[in-house]
């Protein structure tokens, strides 16, 4: 794209890109004239057609994030073809439904890696551009069941409490760089990972919400959104829930 | 003076001004680093700049951590990486 119209953007990382509430954050951040460096392990037909409709400020890299060796020199070459982002969205996770006392040993370990230390390591490398900067934000995606327990989703829930303790301490580490750091944590919404709440379950919580039901990736990419802009300058460490209410 | 001291003395000077912190005077090779008036965010924020300039972060590709004490002791990291 012309060089000096992609220096005027602001460049914000997002992982997990390809569907889902990560898909719904690419769409509202270019909406509102960001440049998106969209992270997936593959390139989904919706994530795409969004690529071809906005070809000037949108770049697809795939990756995938179970490679924590490699998340150093990926960071590195984002930075080199975009410049120093201005913003990074921990989206990407998995989900692991099952019960612990059965659950492999490997799958713990997978999804550790890709909720937990993958995160870390990308903030690690890009809140350097940021510090060199002055500027930047960093929001984790966390979810509800960080707080609430939710049964068979034990490990997912651990991973999400320790995203939501990551970016207390880190907000007090870097705060001083002009880098705030937020989670937010949606609750259930219906998107592929989620696919697996069906039928009495899904419509036990969507009874729970006082809103009568559940909140869309939309509305928790819109609070992405907020926490990226200069209107949330003094918004850090804090924890944004987005679940119509179902916590309440 | 090495043309890699001379980059890391520079870097430094650069990160102090922007990290708001006070260099002390007549930095040496024996003056010890978290005596040298940048704070940790501050060396955070050398690491950073130094990549930017020679491509390298020598204590992310170390298989162990290691953390210099003096300023001789971090010139030698690079040089080291860059060798």
């Amino acid at each position: 794209m012309n060089s000096s119209l992609k220096s005027q953007k602001k460049s914000v990382v997002v992982t997990g890109a390809s569907r889902g509430l990560g898909l719904a954050i690419c769409t509202q951040l270019l909406q509102e004239n960001y440049f998106v460096v969209a992270i997936s392990r593959s390139l989904s037909e919706d994530l795409s057609r969004l690529c071809e409709e906005h070809k000037q400020s949108i770049a697809h890299i795939s990756y995938d994030l179970a490679d924590l060796n490699g998340i150093h020199a990926l960071c590195k070459s984002i930075t080199e073809a975009h410049g120093r982002p201005y913003g990074l969205v921990n989206n990407a996770a998995i989900g692991l439904d099952g019960v612990l006392a059965t659950m492999h040993n490997s799958e713990i370990s997978t999804l550790l890696d890709i909720n937990v230390q993958a995160p870390i390591l990308l903030s690690k490398y890009l809140s350097r551009s940021m510090m060199l900067n002055r500027t930047g934000r960093i929001i984790n995606i966390s979810s509800i069941i960080a707080s609430t327990g939710f049964n068979g989703l034990s490990v997912y829930a651990a991973s999400k409490a320790a995203l939501e303790g990551f970016t207390r301490s880190l907000s007090r580490e870097v705060g001083k760089a002009g880098i705030t750091v937020n989670c937010v944590a949606p609750g259930y919404m219906q998107t592929e990972m989620t696919s697996s709440l069906q039928g009495d379950k899904l419509e036990s919580v969507k009874r729970r919400s006082p809103l009568g039901r559940l909140a869309s990736p939309a509305d928790a990419a819109s609070a992405v959104l907020y926490l990226m802009s200069e209107q949330a300058k003094s918004m850090t460490g804090t924890i944004m829930t987005v679940d119509a209410g179902s916590t309440a | 003076m090495s043309e890699l001291k001379q980059t890391i003395l520079t870097s430094m000077e650069h990160v102090a001004l922007i990290a708001d912190c006070t260099l002390v005077e007549n930095i040496s090779d024996d003056t010890v680093l978290l005596q040298s008036g940048l704070d940790s965010l501050g060396f955070a924020m050398l690491v950073a700049q130094l990549e930017e300039e020679l491509g390298v972060d020598p204590f992310s590709e170390m298989e162990l951590a290691v953390y210099p004490r003096t300023l001789g002791e971090f010139v030698n990291v690079y040089s080291n990486a860059l060798s």
